[in-house]
């Protein structure tokens, strides 16, 4: 029986550092995309600025638990290895998650901040001054952490994909595939916190900007996975048997089945099915708040699935133990 | 005086091994390796059926690369390669990531549980800087094991490999193994 040395604490990772990279980038999105002058998507602009710091706060939190010894995470820190992809993505996540921390303040509402330092001690002065309005400077953050965004999505894949060990992993696909999936899955957060936030009815114009932007980001991911099936294919006989994971081996079903038909394609159908006619006939956009709660759920799901499909299938490919395997 | 250029690695002779582990048992004992972790172990294949069949036996462990994946890999550097090409994990530094585990293409590192680090065949460097043979060298009964220094060429290492043929494991990695397999 192989030992699976990286287990769910870093699928969760994986995918809750890629929620936040797909948050930040679609909100930041948003917040560029005006109409006559007005901002288009304000709502979703300050949700996804408002959601995006935590889950890559809380998967951060999960890959420190996940050491051997947690405590020397630092090290990370008092060493850079430009060749080591972890290295570069400590800081990147690092960077990324502040500039995600100080957008979210930027979008607080006035109360909320006030009432936030209402809590600070009033002799922590040094705290008190940090009590600035930063929402002119919105846009200036949000293109800071564009880079820094895209970076997260790619890295996590990269992470992967660098190690040459593992054949199931690595080619370039995987990187793109998972800055994709992590943009969808963004996409999709909001999505879903539009419909579920009943405090506000929702707006067909944010609704139709969200499962356009999901349209294009889950096309994207497809154009990655039939490349990296097909490539594999017909590459070398390593990278084939490591294919064999999700192509007849134990991988199969949860790779065909959960996550590209119920995880990508049938999202995906939703979301055209519900474009379709203000797409074709000119009529106007009609989201049905259920069918966009199930695409939602349907793309997180999908996310999810791909970090454990990869992160498992790819620990057990490597260049001398595939013949043992089948 | 400048020092010295070492190259140390191993040949082995894999048609002389009789699966008798104890190069196995000599390494645990040596290196107090945890019950169920291994830094080397003989790898058995079979071929044929009986009566007309074959059985090899061919030892395996740290392949202690030219270029190193699990030292790439790193991200605190705790994973490093001493000039003479040993291939060490410094555990002060090393957070437990296992990232290098993940990395090595003939999975000859494990995690010890109790410190929380990477661990791996260290070629028995305390015992090879005082200039005796690691511990799996050393107990061989059948001599399979052939330790030396690649830049000393009245080695016998040295001698093996120029007038031998041999292979490499999984050379397709990049990582240029340094355990040498006479064939």
């Amino acid at each position: 029986m192989h030992e699976f040395n990286w287990g769910l604490l870093i699928v969760v990772y994986l995918f809750l550092g890629g929620l936040s990279a797909g948050l930040f980038f679609a909100a930041g999105l948003a917040n560029y995309l005006e109409v006559d002058g007005q901002p288009a998507h304000p709502r979703i602009a300050r949700m996804g600025a408002l959601l995006a710091p935590w889950p890559v706060a809380i998967g951060s939190g999960l890959l420190i638990l996940d050491l051997g010894h947690w405590y020397r995470f630092y090290k990370l820190f008092t060493h850079f290895r430009w060749e080591s992809p972890m290295s570069i993505g400590s800081y990147l996540l690092t960077i990324f998650t502040l500039i995600a921390f100080v957008y979210a303040f930027a979008w607080l509402p006035e109360d909320w901040r006030q009432r936030l330092f209402a809590k600070v001690p009033a002799t922590w002065k040094q705290v008190h001054r940090l009590n600035v309005d930063l929402s002119a400077h919105r846009k200036t953050i949000a293109m800071a952490g564009f880079p820094f965004s895209i970076g997260v999505g790619i890295y996590t894949g990269v992470l992967l994909g660098a190690v040459s060990a593992r054949p199931f992993w690595n080619t370039n696909l995987v990187a793109q595939m998972f800055l994709f999936s992590a943009l969808s899955s963004g996409t999709a957060a909001l999505l879903l916190a539009l419909v579920l936030d009943k405090r506000n009815p929702v707006e067909q114009r944010d609704l139709k900007f969200l499962v356009w932007l999901d349209v294009i980001f889950i096309s994207l991911e497809l154009f990655i996975i039939l490349p990296y099936l097909i490539h594999g294919q017909l590459s070398v006989l390593a990278v084939k048997q490591a294919l064999w994971l999700i192509l007849g081996g134990p991988y199969t079903f949860v790779f065909w089945v959960c996550f590209l038909g119920f995880g990508l394609l049938v999202p995906l159908g939703i979301e055209v099915y519900e474009l379709a006619p203000s797409l074709l006939k000119g009529r106007p956009f009609h989201g049905s708040r259920n069918l966009a709660l199930t695409a939602a759920g349907l793309v997180l799901f999908g996310g999810f699935l791909l970090r454990y499909i990869f992160v498992y299938a790819g620990q057990l490919s490597s260049f001398h133990k595939m013949g043992m395997l089948r | 005086m400048a020092m010295k250029k070492r190259r140390y690695a191993l040949v082995i002779d894999s048609r002389k091994c009789i699966n008798c582990k104890a190069c196995a048992v000599a390494c645990k004992a040596e290196n107090e390796v945890p019950v169920g972790n291994f830094r080397n172990w003989i790898n058995e294949s079979h071929q044929g059926e009986y009566p007309k069949l074959r059985i090899d036996f061919e030892p395996e462990q740290c392949h202690h690369c030219e270029h190193p994946s699990c030292v790439r890999v790193c991200p605190t550097g705790a994973s490093w390669q001493r000039k003479d090409g040993v291939v060490l994990v410094a555990e002060d530094d090393c957070i437990g990531c296992r990232y290098c585990m993940i990395a090595c293409p003939y999975d000859a590192r494990y995690f010890h549980e109790e410190s929380g680090t990477v661990h791996k065949c260290t070629l028995c460097i305390h015992r090879i800087d005082g200039g005796v043979l690691p511990a799996c060298v050393e107990t061989c009964p059948s001599k399979v094991r052939v330790f030396g220094d690649l830049e000393d060429p009245t080695s016998r290492i040295h001698e093996l490999l120029s007038t031998r043929r041999y292979q490499v494991k999984e050379p397709q990695t990049g990582n240029g193994p340094q355990l040498y397999y006479l064939v």
